[in-house]
Parts: C-alpha cells; structure tokens; sequence
C-alpha cells in the first residue's frame, strides 16, 4: 500500500499541469463553450505530449491521474473518454476525440465533436465513426458539457469492440474521475471566493455556517477522488468502479447546490467561471442510469462476493 | 503509488488472525465490554501474549520496545482488533498516543518507566481531558495543578473519562498559569491513579456499560517529576497526540461487520430486493470504502515521514459518517429486533461516534483552518 504518487507519477503530473497552466485558462474555456466550440489546441497538445496514451506507456492509474487534474481544469476535452476508457477498452490509442453514449438516443458529452463514438448497447461495447450527420448537437444551457445525440441510424454502422460490461465498468470509473476533478475544481474557486467577499464588514469565509459546509465538501469530494483513483488502478474492477461512480454521484448535488449557494448570485452570472466547473455536474449524475443505477449495482456485487 | 498489500502484509495479517484464534479471551463477544474492570484480566493477558509475538508496539521505533514495523502493519492490526471489540481494552490508545506522547516529551526515567509498561503490555491508562466546561473548548480547562516543592497539588474535575475503571494511570491535563492565555498555560501530568484524594464517580449512560466516569480531585499530591514535558508547553503535545487519536481505531470495518449483519437480514427478510434498500446498501458499502482509504492516506503520510496534517479529520468524518449511514440502513432493516441492545440495529453506537475523540464540528473546525486555510474572524 502507498497512496503518495512516486517520481513518475509526479513528473506527469507536472508537465500537464503546464500545459493546462497555459492551455486551460477558465475565460479562454467560456469562450469556446458560448460559440459552442471543443478546445482543438488543447486536445492537440495532450495528444502530443502522449498524454491519452498513457494506459499503455505507465497505467490506467496514471492516467487517471491526469484526468483529474484535466477535469479541475475545466479542460474543455474529452481527456476521459480518450485517454482512458478508450485505451483501456480497445487496447489502442484513439484516433481523437472520443465520446461514450448508450443506446437510447440520449444526449451525451462533446458527441458532435468526436472522431469516434463508445455506445453501450446491451451486453456490447460499439465503436462507431461517424460521418456527417450521424450526431447533431444539442442545443443546452443547462450544463458544461457541449451535447450532442446520436441518430438511431448511425446505430447500424457501429461494430463490436469489445464487452459491454467492461465499457460500463470503465464509464462508471471515467465519471467518478471527472466528478472527482469538477468536484474539486468548483471547492477551489469556491474557497478563493469566501476569503475575498466581505459581508457584514468580514470574508463571509470566517463564518462557521460556511466552514462547516466547505469542510463536509472536501471530505466527500477527498472520498471520491480516492474511489476512483482506486477503480482506475483495478483496472476498473466491476465493485470498486460502481462504488466510485455511487459516491461521485451521491455527493455531486452537495456541491452543485453549496457552491452556487456560497456565490450567490454571482454563481449565476456567465462571466464568473463557477458554472465551468458545477454545470458538469448534473450531467455527470445522469449517466448510465445515475445514482441509483450505481448504488444498487455496488450492493448486488457486494451481496454476490 | 499502490493499493494492494505487499505480501509481507497479506502474510501478517494471515498470522493475525491465526494469533487471534488462539488468544482471544474465551466467551469474547466484544461490543462495548473493553470498559468493564472485569474484563481487565483478560485484556492484559491478550495485550502481553501480542507483546510476547512482538506485535504490540511494533510501529514505535527499537529502543522503545518496538521493531520499527511500518505504520501499516499496525493498521492491519487495528483493522482485526477493533471490529471484535477491541480485546486490548484502553491499551490501545497507549500504542496510538500515550506511547507516541512520552517519546516526544519524557524525560530518560518516564521513557524507560512507561514505555517499557506500555509495551509489556501490562499497563492500562485513561484519559484526563474533558471537563464539566471544557468540552470542544478543550484549552479553557481549569483543573488546577499549584507547585508545592518537589509536588503539584491538584483540584478540579475531569468528566466523561472511559476506561476509568480499569486504569492503573491518568493522561492528565492541567492548569499550571492561569494567567497566561488558554493554550500557554496547560501542562500534562502522568497521573497513578492510586493517588489519595481521586474520588471516582460513574456516570450513567447509554452507550456501553461503565463508559462514563466523573472524575474529582481533591488536593490530589502529584510528584512533579510526573509531569510530562515543560511547564505550560502541554498544549503542543497534546494536539500533536490529538491527531493520532483519531484514526487509531478502525472504524470502517466495525461499519462493514455491521453492513454485513444488515445483509443477512435483508436477505432473510426479502428486503434485498427492495429497490430503496439496495440502493442505501450501495451508498453505505461506498461510504465505507471512501472512509478507508481517507484512513490509509493518514497512515501513508505517516509512512512517509510526514508530520500530522488535517488528514486526520477528514478520516475522522468520513469514518463518521459511514458509520452513520450504515448505522441508519441498519435501524431500518432491523426493525423492531433493532430495539435489542447488541443488535446491529443499535443506532446508539452511530450516536456516539460523531462526538468521541472530538466532535464532528470540531473536525470540521480544523479542515476548515488546516486544509481549506478558511480564515479566522478577528473582530
């Protein structure tokens, strides 16, 4: 057992964050998002800094690692999807961008700008390229996340790659890391926020009824981010995936909800970057099934070992 | 970084369960006993039969009767003890902090005397903190230690102590300046406990037998040479023993035994296909795991040669709170049996947890300043 990354580990950790410290700034990722844009560049650059082909160069875990830290960036790429589920799935590096949608026609995460789409249908993973057409974006200002839907046709080009439990295992790992990082990311800012708003002549950050709340956060946002670094490093083992994705998904509406509470009404404005990080949230909560799916898939694994 | 054990730990923890089939006291049935001096036998042959295996105080370092084992072999030991009842009674807080405490603070003799008792394992402790208006407050205690030659006289009151009645000695914490500020003036004494003039008095309560003490001190003449550290610089050392206390005991699979009793009886009952229920066991079996692994980060920092840091708290509620959500899941699916003391269903265990070893709020308090650096108000 050692939970301190080693050498490597945080040599990675490094280089992406320079390259996020450079790439992720929170106004250049509003900006894409309002024209409805994917950040090309900086997907480019993780790409060539061999960023999404870490499952096979170091591990999953290592590449989790780095999803984390893309997501509480608010990196405006599909860095789960492409570097982790994708590899893990198919043992290849992706062709680009790649986006995970089910079978039932639902919206899903950066589908119009992917060069290949995972689709979970019954006990199969698909893998699907899509041609013009196949995906229309979905006009949303409810979430961070650019969607898109799949058109039924499309359904009929995709081939097999792979079992659809391992897809579903490795999504459920993949959300539970990038709830993790929007968890994490959306406390920063919030944090940084209650030190400078004065109110009644103080930083409302010194009042007990805020402290409490950001200290209840970090412990459920800290027990995350745990759970799915360990599924990433049991390679997305069926229970510690579903306990990852059940706790990301049991504490993502705290912090959705006491973050924005904290800003007031300042959360709510475009030109403040909470929502970068907090309207990813509710997306993340609804995937495959949310809470309940994971919750009663975690008990039926506990209850069958 | 690695989650999986080293085969040296798998192998340990293999040779801790087969040292458990041969030396748990016979009839033990754990929950909630470790209070009862009638126990005290029992646990001093447990604690000096794993001092004789050289386990007791393993983690503490050679020349203080330990081996230098890393902190996790000493978690694995506390994952198997803990969820039976804890057989080693309050010795267990002597390995986590008692012990720890005296080998930052104590001189020559106190080491010699006390560590060599603590890993003996023949030596049992209590600890002298909360008092009638010293709670969370911990620092504006007042019980009071005056120098008299060579002796302090103290007088005051210490309450809700545990393991009184089974303890040779008292973690004591006093008031030697009352004039400086709260924190400035507070020393620690290691206290006997056969000591004229210590009045014991048993509170009543509801969550264990004997749990509760009240105790009063009554001109109680304490050789100054039992006083751990300097003068008035106790505070340091008790914050710094604070943060062992809290993940010593491993709470999670105490929440994990009582997950699996809730299991059973789900299953018995035809409530393991209740959609709700399932869920609520899903969300407890990840409370539970995020719970442990918080844990294991505190024990890795410490392996790692770090000093303690808020990671400590944000074990402590997490165990909490897992504790809470299965102790709740278990109230419902235990029903009217759950009215049982000694039932799994018994919600006063969860009760009890959020406030023992300081309370959830001042975990809070202290993730607050230490991990978020929250600013205070200076109004």
């Amino acid at each position: 057992m050692d939970l301190t990354p080693d050498d490597v580990q945080r040599q990675i950790l490094d280089s992406v964050g320079r390259i996020l410290e450079r790439g992720a700034d929170p106004q250049h990722t509003r900006a894409l998002l309002e024209v409805g844009k994917y950040d090309e560049a900086l997907h480019a650059e993780l790409a060539a800094g061999g960023f999404f082909e870490l499952p096979q160069a170091a591990g999953p875990l290592e590449a989790a690692l780095v999803c984390e830290t893309v997501s509480k960036a608010a990196g405006l790429v599909a860095a789960t999807a492409t570097g982790l589920v994708y590899p893990m799935l198919t043992g290849e590096a992706a062709p680009g961008p790649v986006a995970l949608a089910s079978d039932k026609g639902q919206p899903f995460r950066l589908g119009q700008f992917a060069k290949v789409i995972l689709i979970l249908r019954d006990g199969d993973a698909l893998r699907l390229t899509p041609q013009p057409g196949d995906v229309e974006p979905v006009d949303n200002d409810r979430t961070g996340w650019p969607l898109a839907r799949l058109k039924p046709a499309a359904l009929s080009r995709a081939e097999k790659v792979g079992d659809g439990a391992q897809l579903l295992n490795w999504w459920r790992t993949g959300l539970a890391i990038d709830a993790a990082g929007a968890m994490r990311g959306a406390l920063d800012v919030t944090v940084r926020y209650v030190c400078e708003r004065i109110q009644f002549g103080r930083p409302i950050g010194t009042f007990q009824a805020i402290q409490h709340r950001l200290a209840q956060m970090t412990v459920q946002a800290e027990g995350v981010y745990w759970l799915a670094l360990e599924a990433a490093y049991r390679n997305a083992e069926p229970a510690a995936a579903a306990r990852a994705a059940t706790w990301a998904t049991t504490t993502s509406p705290l912090v959705l909800r006491e973050t924005q509470q904290m800003h007031g009404a300042m959360g709510f404005t475009r030109e403040y970057p909470l929502h970068l990080w907090t309207m990813r949230l509710p997306a993340l909560q609804r995937e495959l099934g949310g809470l309940s799916a994971h919750a009663r898939a975690a008990a039926k694994l506990r209850v069958a070992a | 970084m690695d989650f999986d054990w080293t085969e040296e730990d798998v192998e340990y923890r293999t040779s801790v369960r087969a040292f458990l089939a041969e030396n748990l006291p016979a009839g033990w049935h754990g929950y909630d006993k470790t209070n009862l001096p009638k126990y005290k036998a029992d646990a001093r042959a447990f604690c000096e039969a794993l001092s004789a295996r050289g386990w007791l105080t393993q983690n503490w370092p050679r020349e203080y009767g330990g081996q230098d084992a890393s902190p996790w072999r000493h978690a694995i030991l506390s994952e198997e003890l803990w969820p039976l009842g804890e057989p080693r009674g309050s010795q267990y807080m002597n390995v986590n902090w008692i012990g720890p405490a005296i080998m930052v603070a104590g001189t020559p003799e106190q080491k010699a005397y006390h560590l060599g008792r603590i890993s003996a394992g023949d030596v049992f402790w209590c600890q002298g903190f909360s008092e009638p208006d010293a709670g969370s407050d911990l620092p504006s205690l007042r019980t009071r230690a005056v120098r008299d030659g060579d002796d302090y006289i103290v007088n005051g009151s210490k309450i809700w102590t545990s393991h009184v009645g089974t303890a040779d000695f008292c973690f004591l914490l006093v008031r030697t300046d009352p004039e400086a500020s709260k924190r400035a003036g507070i020393s620690i004494l290691l206290m006997p406990m056969d000591l004229p003039g210590i009045d014991v008095r048993h509170i009543d309560g509801f969550v264990g037998e004997q749990s509760f003490h009240h105790l009063v001190f009554t001109d109680v003449r304490v050789p100054a040479v039992y006083r751990l550290g300097e003068e008035n610089r106790g505070w340091d050392i008790v914050r710094r023993a604070l943060s062992f206390e809290r993940v010593g005991a491993a709470h999670y699979d105490t929440a994990t035994l009582i997950l699996n009793e809730v299991v059973e009886e789900a299953r018995r009952t035809g409530l393991l296909d209740d959609g709700e229920i399932q869920s609520k066991i899903g969300e407890a079996e990840a409370a539970i795991a995020a719970s442990r692994l918080l844990t294991y980060r505190v024990v890795d920092l410490r392996a790692h040669g770090s000093p303690p840091t808020t990671d400590s708290n944000i074990a402590r509620v997490a165990q909490t709170q897992a504790l809470r959500l299965v102790g709740e899941l278990a109230h419902v699916v235990f029903g009217e049996a759950g009215l049982e003391s000694h039932s799994p269903g018994d919600i006063r265990r969860a009760l009890a947890y959020s406030v023992a070893a300081g309370t959830t709020e001042m975990q809070l308090d202290q993730i607050a300043s230490g991990h978020l650096n929250l600013p205070k108000f200076k109004g």
